[in-house]
């Protein structure tokens, strides 16, 4: 009997389908600021305490994160347009409603972008399944209101889930979902209906856990980017692998910071072999080319262990 | 039992031996230093059973997180599926086998894990049933008796042969389980971060020993609770090592590493291990041994 929540098949690194991306590119390099709105004065549903230093509000922490989009957003704006990158947003849809130009921004750049919900203060953790169903049809119906593009994929909101999330995402007509860190290459998810994958997002790339909780420098940031970096790019030569920086433009666009990831993405886009991509595009490609091969090959493993 | 104000240890389980007045101990071949690294493969369960302890910063996944947390189930997994096999590659590099803590479930389930690190000569020794059911105090002795007990029997079915080993999950310990495990045929124990040499345990029964591991140089510990910069723990396991070998002259060292494949198994850290380990056996004068063959030849000097 599998191990729950049984969501996906054990592939091994050493042994399982060759990845080749287009252009015989070794890795595949997503880049996903988090373009977010924190309520000022959200309703804690008791779950998780989305301000938890003082009765609300806070506007200490509340500005914090809001200087992201007055401010952070456009000065991280410079280095990724430097180096021609194009971004799948991480996004809070009500931004789209809430700040115009930042919208414009991102549609006139031609971004990709995932649900990472409504709010970053409004989570799953407390919905029923009609309400995240509703909560689905909301995030396809204002992001393509707003920018014409079809919802693929989503980070949860501030990463919270149910345990039906992966079912009722690919119910809704989702194909990625990016809350789960088991792998450097995309992986089918189990689900009742229609196909479901993990796109590997990063949790250990990130500058919200790197530079805000665990208070590293970002000299280090830019370092283990690029440590990472080269040994994907080493691993790739013989499997395609994927490569995400996740970011939050009211840490990364701090001014004592820019100048870091202008360095990372500098290091990264000097190689060849670098696919500089979406989760939209990588999950595309991914179910097109490899999907039904890493089924297979996994009911193959399980098959050869019973023995 | 609070101390006594009396000579020696506060437990039954061990003698009061400071290094200063202990035989002088000899490696193999004149080797001033012993490595042995130890990789917990233990599986991170979506819910752990009423009743069941967990340390209070049980590392992996993002911020804490409420349930379903599916990236610290997540995390632990990438450790299982990527990690271990980065990691043994490092190893096998600088010609070191692996002493693998496995805990029941990973053993149960993940067969091609354990053929894998049966074939790369690893040895493979006891480690709980997860990483979310750690043995404590709060156990009854027959319920620590049955964890204990099931989580051999995984271990001898999936591999064939029991083990000799054991090293709890998150170091966990009740009162008696030295005395435990070593009824239940164990011969040695890695939960004791006392020291930089195996030494006896006094269960009573059959001969058992520790083999400490160093706290410091846990991986988790230093890296995940601590925060330490991969590139400084890095320089920490090199500066160890030549301190161990300078005293290792005199008296022979262990230098017993633990560490997580979802954790130093990451892409951007394992080239840290892969550096550090050229350092310490790039010099000569280092045995790296597994528990087993370290205790057995620490008995045979010990005689």
């Amino acid at each position: 009997m599998a191990l729950p929540p049984d969501r996906i098949d054990y592939l091994p690194l050493v042994d399982r389908p060759v990845i080749k991306w287009p252009n015989d590119a070794r890795v595949a390099v997503w880049i996903s600021p988090n373009v977010e709105h924190y309520e000022y004065q959200p309703v804690n549903e008791g779950v998780r305490n989305p301000w938890p230093r003082t009765p609300y509000p806070d506007v200490q922490q509340f500005s914090y994160r809001d200087y992201g989009n007055r401010i952070g957003f456009w000065r991280m704006l410079e280095p990724l347009d430097k180096h021609g990158i194009r971004c799948c947003i991480s996004l809070n849809l009500a931004v789209l409603e809430h700040f115009p130009e930042i919208a414009e921004a991102m549609m006139e750049r031609d971004y990709d972008y995932m649900s990472h919900g409504i709010y970053n203060t409004r989570y799953l953790y407390t919905c029923t399944k009609d309400e995240e169903r509703e909560f689905y049809r909301d995030c396809i119906d204002t992001l393509k209101r707003h920018t014409g593009k079809p919802l693929k994929g989503m980070l949860g909101p501030a990463i919270s889930g149910s345990v039906d999330t992966p079912d009722l995402m690919a119910e809704a007509g989702l194909i990625y979902y990016t809350d789960w860190f088991h792998d450097d290459q995309p992986t089918p998810i189990k689900v009742n209906s229609g196909k479901l994958i993990s796109v590997p997002y990063s949790i250990e790339l990130n500058d919200s856990s790197v530079l805000r909780d665990n208070h590293y420098s970002a000299q280090y940031f830019a370092d283990i980017c690029k440590a990472q970096f080269d040994r994907l790019y080493e691993e790739g030569a013989e499997s395609g692998r994927v490569m995400c920086i996740a970011l939050h433009p009211f840490i990364i666009g701090q001014p004592h910071r820019v100048k870091y990831l202008d360095d990372i993405l500098g290091y990264i886009m000097s190689h060849d072999g670098v696919w500089q991509t979406t989760a939209d595009d990588i999950a595309d490609y991914y179910i097109a080319n490899y999907y039904d091969q890493a089924i297979a090959h996994a009911q193959r493993l399980a098959g050869s262990s019973i023995e | 039992m609070p101390a006594q104000r009396t000579f020696g240890m506060d437990h039954p389980h061990h003698e009061w031996s400071p290094v200063i007045s202990r035989p002088t101990l000899h490696w193999p071949d004149g080797a001033a230093v012993t490595l042995c690294v130890v990789i917990p493969l233990e599986h991170m369960e979506w819910q752990a059973p009423p009743g069941s302890f967990q340390v209070a910063r049980l590392a992996g996944g993002s911020a804490p997180r409420e349930f379903p947390d599916y990236a610290r189930l997540s995390h632990r997994e990438y450790g299982h599926r990527v990690g271990i096999f980065r990691l043994l590659d490092v190893l096998e590099k600088h010609g070191i086998r692996a002493t693998i803590a496995m805990d029941a479930l990973t053993a149960e389930h993940y067969p091609y894990l354990v053929r894998h690190c049966l074939n790369r000569g690893c040895e493979i020794v006891g480690h709980g049933i997860s990483v979310s059911r750690m043995i404590t105090s709060n156990m009854s002795e027959a319920e620590e008796r049955e964890y204990i007990g099931a989580s051999l029997q995984a271990l001898e079915k999936a591999t064939g042969a029991a083990p000799t080993g054991w090293f709890g999950p998150e170091y966990g310990e009740s009162d008696r389980t030295p005395q435990l495990l070593a009824e239940a045929g164990l011969t040695y124990v890695c939960d004791w971060a006392n020291d930089e040499q195996p030494y006896p345990m006094t269960t009573g029964g059959n001969p058992f020993f520790a083999l400490p591991l160093m706290y410091e140089l846990d991986d988790v510990v230093s890296i995940s609770h601590k925060l330490m910069p991969i590139f400084d723990y890095e320089r920490m396991l090199g500066e160890s090592f030549d301190v161990l070998k300078e005293d290792g002259a005199n008296t022979g060292r262990l230098m017993a590493v633990n560490w997580h494949p979802w954790l130093v198994g990451q892409p951007f850290r394992i080239g840290s291990i892969d550096r550090a380990l050229s350092h310490i056996m790039g010099q000569g004068g280092v045995w790296a041994a597994t528990g087993s063959e370290i205790i057995d030849w620490y008995r045979q000097q010990a005689g």
